[in-house]
């Protein structure tokens, strides 16, 4: 196919020169049926025009460091296939809810400092001494939490949650469902730690229930569901303040 | 932040929402039809609460609202009220969560006890209205 070529119309924002986003069109030989977007970002950075950032790392959908919008839609650009939008041109964007550092770049601070904010550890009230053996777990144990582990940080929730995009005081959905995840765990104990957060008028009651952002999640993580078990948790600790686990 | 800091930290572009994003995704027009259905809903439980004040006052005060614009408005509130209904109802199986014999319950199952739960009340209440109005 060394004829077939697709357009990707990309987000450039210098701070320096531009006084808002713009976008900028290439067109670029689609020569093969499994480049993804990330394939043809990196073929732009390459054979075109190198001044284009944008982040990446893995290639794999493991990191998830290259979330764009790919039509309008929070997208892994390395699990966006251009099959599934050539012969129409391809608009990748910097993910929507945050500013913009340039081009397809944003900035995360925010994420980072809520992500920190629940503690996404495991709290132990004290350290048994190694003598003591590992932690043990039972499959049922770990199925409790096991999807919300799978979040990969790589914040296409937040770009699909409108609620987030009006107040960005509102903790989120990743944020959420990490919480969830150690609140979950047999071996964790941080849960009053965790819950002045997780409560708070801007934590989990901030939440209308959109659910997109499950919809988006390219690791099959629900935090729309963390966030609203959380809400009834939340409530059953007040309604019944004798019954929360420790 | 220190005023150097401030002058050498990167100018960012803040994101601003715009205001027709309701109408960029199915989804999103979607979820604002369900929370504006709301809004008429309350208009009529706040009309309920003035006929049960005229109710109060005796048989000889009490004129309910009868015109055919309010009786269209009533049909249309229960249609909200029922996409409302379902709409809450169909979301049960990812707010509940509990186990039996140490499984856990399928969201399905949830989901459709909801809706019988419903159904049974739904036929309870209607039974009373018809008994106590004959």
């Amino acid at each position: 196919m060394p004829d077939k070529r697709i357009t990707i119309n990309a987000t450039r924002y210098d701070p320096e020169h531009d006084e808002q986003p713009r976008l900028q069109s290439y067109e670029i030989p689609f020569y093969d049926e499994s480049m993804v977007v990330l394939d043809a970002l990196n073929y732009i950075k390459s054979h075109v025009d190198g001044s284009l950032s944008y982040r990446w790392s893995c290639r794999m959908g493991i990191c998830g460091s290259c979330g764009m919008m790919v039509n309008g839609t929070p997208k892994l650009t390395c699990n966006a296939f251009l099959r599934d939008y050539w012969p129409r041109p391809v608009m990748v964007q910097p993910l929507n809810n945050f500013p913009i550092i340039r081009d397809l770049v944003i900035d995360m601070d925010d994420f980072m400092h809520k992500l920190k904010s629940i503690k996404p550890w495991i709290i132990r009230k004290q350290e048994m001494p190694l003598g003591a053996g590992e932690h043990r777990q039972t499959n049922e144990q770990i199925d409790d939490f096991r999807q919300f582990s799978e979040c990969i940080n790589c914040m296409l929730c937040y770009a699909a949650c409108p609620v987030y995009g009006l107040n960005n005081e509102f903790l989120g959905p990743a944020a959420t469902a990490l919480a969830r995840r150690y609140n979950l765990d047999s071996r964790d104990q941080g849960v009053k730690q965790r819950l002045p957060v997780l409560a708070d008028s801007e934590g989990v009651w901030e939440c209308s229930f959109v659910g997109e952002c499950s919809v988006v999640c390219p690791k099959g993580v629900d935090p729309a569901k963390a966030i609203q078990q959380t809400k009834l948790d939340t409530t059953m600790r007040f309604v019944l303040p004798y019954g929360t686990r420790e | 932040m220190s005023a150097t800091e401030a002058q050498s930290a990167p100018r960012v572009y803040p994101w601003r929402m715009p205001v027709n994003w309701w109408t960029r995704s199915r989804h999103y027009f979607w979820y604002i039809v369900r929370e504006f259905t709301a809004v008429p809903l309350a208009l009529w439980l706040l009309w309920l609460l003035v006929e049960i004040r005229r109710a109060g006052d005796g048989p000889a005060h009490y004129a309910p609202h009868s015109s055919l614009a309010f009786v269209v408005f009533s049909v249309i509130v229960l249609l909200f009220s029922l996409y409302h209904s379902f709409t809450f109802l169909s979301l049960a199986g990812s707010i509940l969560h509990f186990k039996l014999m140490d499984r856990p319950v399928s969201s399905n199952l949830i989901v459709l006890s909801q809706f019988a739960m419903w159904a049974v009340a739904s036929g309870v209440i209607g039974f009373f209205l018809v008994w106590l109005g004959r």
